[in-house]
């Protein structure tokens, strides 16, 4: 569950050169919360463990609030808990259960390190979604509770809303050319 | 663009798929003859109608299946495996 020490757009980090893109602008800020706490189960097991666990489980393809994180559902067992850096006690506490359990429980998915994790905000928000991805994203037809699996920045991702927020996960071996990605919008420059 | 609407995630863009060849049975090769085991193991069948395949949802991973047409290139339903029945 640890974050790693040394994400893409950190110094030293492998997209260091592309980090400077991230920024706040006016009109569409992109954070990096790569370093975030998150933490992904998948496999038999899984599902049936986080329950046992006291975790509320949604329905495949839909996200929900549990004590203390965010669960988003992307199959019936692959489960991926988002935990907040402010107040990581409840993820951490979790995680240190399951690595103490004797299964079946799952696998580790290695989410927190395997994934980028993009937050995209602002004024331009909407349009560079439509231009980003193919699904509607907007909020009267994308419900808070919805996942998106599918092509965002032309790679594979998972993409949820928070807040009036997009949050993009993806391979974050593809951490730089992802944000070149939007920063060119939709890579039509 | 072409459609292909996966039983997990909606209509979504054909490029989001991955082709995973046609369902087949899993016969016993103890009670096959070697000609007849050779054939399952490296001849692909090719017959024009509704074939039932497997697909792959790639960003989420999913598998299905889909019946298409392999002649008009129409997919008339594609489900979960779990709806699929004994003996298809």
């Amino acid at each position: 569950m640890q974050a790693t020490q040394t994400c893409p757009f950190f110094p030293g980090g492998a997209a260091e050169d592309v980090a400077p893109l991230l920024g706040q602008r006016d009109d569409l800020s992109v954070s990096d919360r790569s370093h975030w706490p998150r933490f992904g189960l998948k496999g038999p097991g899984s599902a049936d463990w986080l329950s046992d666990a006291g975790v509320a489980l949604p329905a495949p393809n839909r996200l929900s609030l549990s004590s203390g994180f965010t669960v988003l559902r992307l199959g019936p067992n692959d489960i991926t808990l988002l935990g907040d850096p402010a107040a990581p006690e409840a993820l951490t506490a979790l995680c240190a259960r399951w690595e103490a359990a004797p299964g079946p429980k799952g696998f580790s998915s290695w989410r927190e390190e395997a994934w980028a994790w993009l937050h995209l905000d602002g004024r331009a928000l909407e349009d560079a979604l439509a231009r980003l991805c193919a699904v509607d994203l907007r909020p009267r037809r994308f419900v808070p509770e919805a996942i998106a699996q599918t092509r965002f920045a032309e790679v594979d991702a998972v993409v949820i809303r928070r807040g009036g927020a997009a949050e993009v996960f993806f391979d974050i071996a593809a951490s730089a050319a992802v944000l070149r990605t939007i920063r060119h919008g939709g890579g039509h420059p | 663009m072409k459609l292909l609407s996966c039983p997990l995630n909606g209509p979504r863009n054909i490029e989001e798929f991955q082709y995973l060849g046609p369902l087949r049975g899993r016969p016993d090769p103890d009670a096959l003859s070697d000609a007849d085991w050779a054939r399952h193991l490296f001849r692909a069948e090719n017959r024009p109608g509704a074939m039932l395949e497997w697909w792959r949802h790639r960003p989420s991973n999913y598998v299905f299946l889909a019946e298409r047409h392999t002649v008009t290139n129409a997919v008339i339903r594609t489900f979960d495996p779990s709806e699929l029945e004994p003996g298809a």
